[in-house]
């Protein structure tokens, strides 16, 4: 039944996160890697790279872990666990979308998790970081990308598909 | 404004193509896909108003999930109903789920191999720095003033040192959020 857990796990990340892909990276890498040792750090790392160089949506990133842990099963279970929760609420709110909008509650509340988010996802780095960067050459890759997707607009993408054939140079 | 969604003028099977289309060509992200929306949706084919494509945005960014899906979602909805919204993200995430299991059969597959390592080495280090610049350019965003740097440094320290559930700590932030803003004007902004 530890297939299951890892549905539910996806479709309750997706049902309480808003602000899409790389706030929700706290929260997988808890469940998945800390809690249920699912996946070690390096392959979670992977998963997000890979999420990151398909086009559409990080969050397709869960299929890869699905399919990494489960097989074809859990990569199909995946991706129903992963839309399902927007397709419902979004629906909802397509009915009540100006209410929703100008809500009070709403909209205070996201001024605290804004700012929260950034908190968790700097923590995230950091244990990433711990884990990735084990020598000169991988710590320069990351302050270059860094440097790069900060400060031109180079596309993600062609960065991380870039540090690959870096590090297969080197290596 | 609202009275012009609603219009459901396209047919499920066209909102499903453009989508897929969108989903299989929008390498890069969330601004590179919502590009692909304003050429195909409001300049192409008509289906939104500018205006309408900006209120939509907003609306995928405020609700759980991926945003782009939701805005798609958003846009299918208005268009044709439920079938408008099931037809936008089979479209949408088709592709890359497609390209994610190849992908993920070689990553099992050839995981030993010395050149994927070295690749994936390289990988994992802009991982990292990709994942820095997110929590970068959020700050200068969002980071405006010492109430939410001090939101900022709590939830860090809070996860990286004493290892709380991160779905509680985002929670207490929406409450103390309304309870900080809530009842003063500073929530619209």
């Amino acid at each position: 039944m530890e297939i299951l857990k890892f549905f539910w796990t996806l479709f309750y990340i997706n049902l309480f996160t808003i602000g899409g892909g790389f706030v929700m990276l706290p929260l997988l890498q808890r469940e998945i890697v800390d809690h249920y040792h699912w996946l070690t750090n390096k392959e979670f790392i992977d998963s997000v790279a890979i999420g990151q160089v398909t086009p559409g949506p990080l969050t397709i990133m869960n299929v890869f872990i699905g399919y990494k842990i489960f097989g074809l099963w859990g990569a199909l279970g995946a991706v129903i666990c992963t839309y399902l929760p927007s397709i419902v609420i979004v629906t909802i709110v397509s009915y009540y979308y100006l209410q929703f909008k100008t809500s009070r509650i709403v909209n205070s509340s996201l001024k605290g998790i804004r700012p929260a988010v950034i908190g968790l996802l700097a923590a995230v780095a950091l244990t990433l970081g711990k884990t990735s960067l084990v020598d000169m050459p991988t710590a320069a890759i990351a302050v270059g990308s860094f440097s790069i997707i900060a400060f031109t607009k180079l596309d993600a993408t062609f960065v991380i598909i870039g540090a690959g054939l870096i590090s297969m140079l080197i290596n | 404004m609202q009275e012009a969604f609603f219009r459901a003028d396209a047919k499920t099977k066209e909102i499903f193509l453009v989508f897929l289309k969108i989903g299989a060509l929008a390498f890069g992200g969330v601004y590179s896909i919502l590009t692909f929306f304003e050429r195909e949706l409001v300049k192409k084919r008509k289906w939104l108003r500018h205006d309408e494509f900006v209120e939509s945005v907003v609306i995928g960014q405020l609700t759980p999930g991926a945003p782009i899906v939701n805005t798609g979602i958003f846009i299918g909805y208005t268009l044709n109903k439920l079938r408008g919204a099931l037809a936008t993200v089979v479209g949408l995430v088709l592709p890359s789920f497609v390209m994610v299991l190849i992908m993920a059969y070689i990553y099992i597959k050839y995981k030993e191999i010395a050149l994927l390592k070295a690749i994936l080495k390289g990988v994992g280090a802009a991982v990292v720095g990709l994942i820095t610049s997110v929590v970068y350019s959020m700050s200068r965003n969002i980071l405006k003033d010492y109430k939410s740097i001090t939101f900022a440094v709590i939830a860090f320290i809070c996860l990286a040192v004493f290892k709380l559930n991160p779905i509680v700590l985002i929670i207490t932030a929406a409450i103390a959020g309304f309870l900080l803003y809530g009842r003063s004007a500073e929530w619209k902004s």
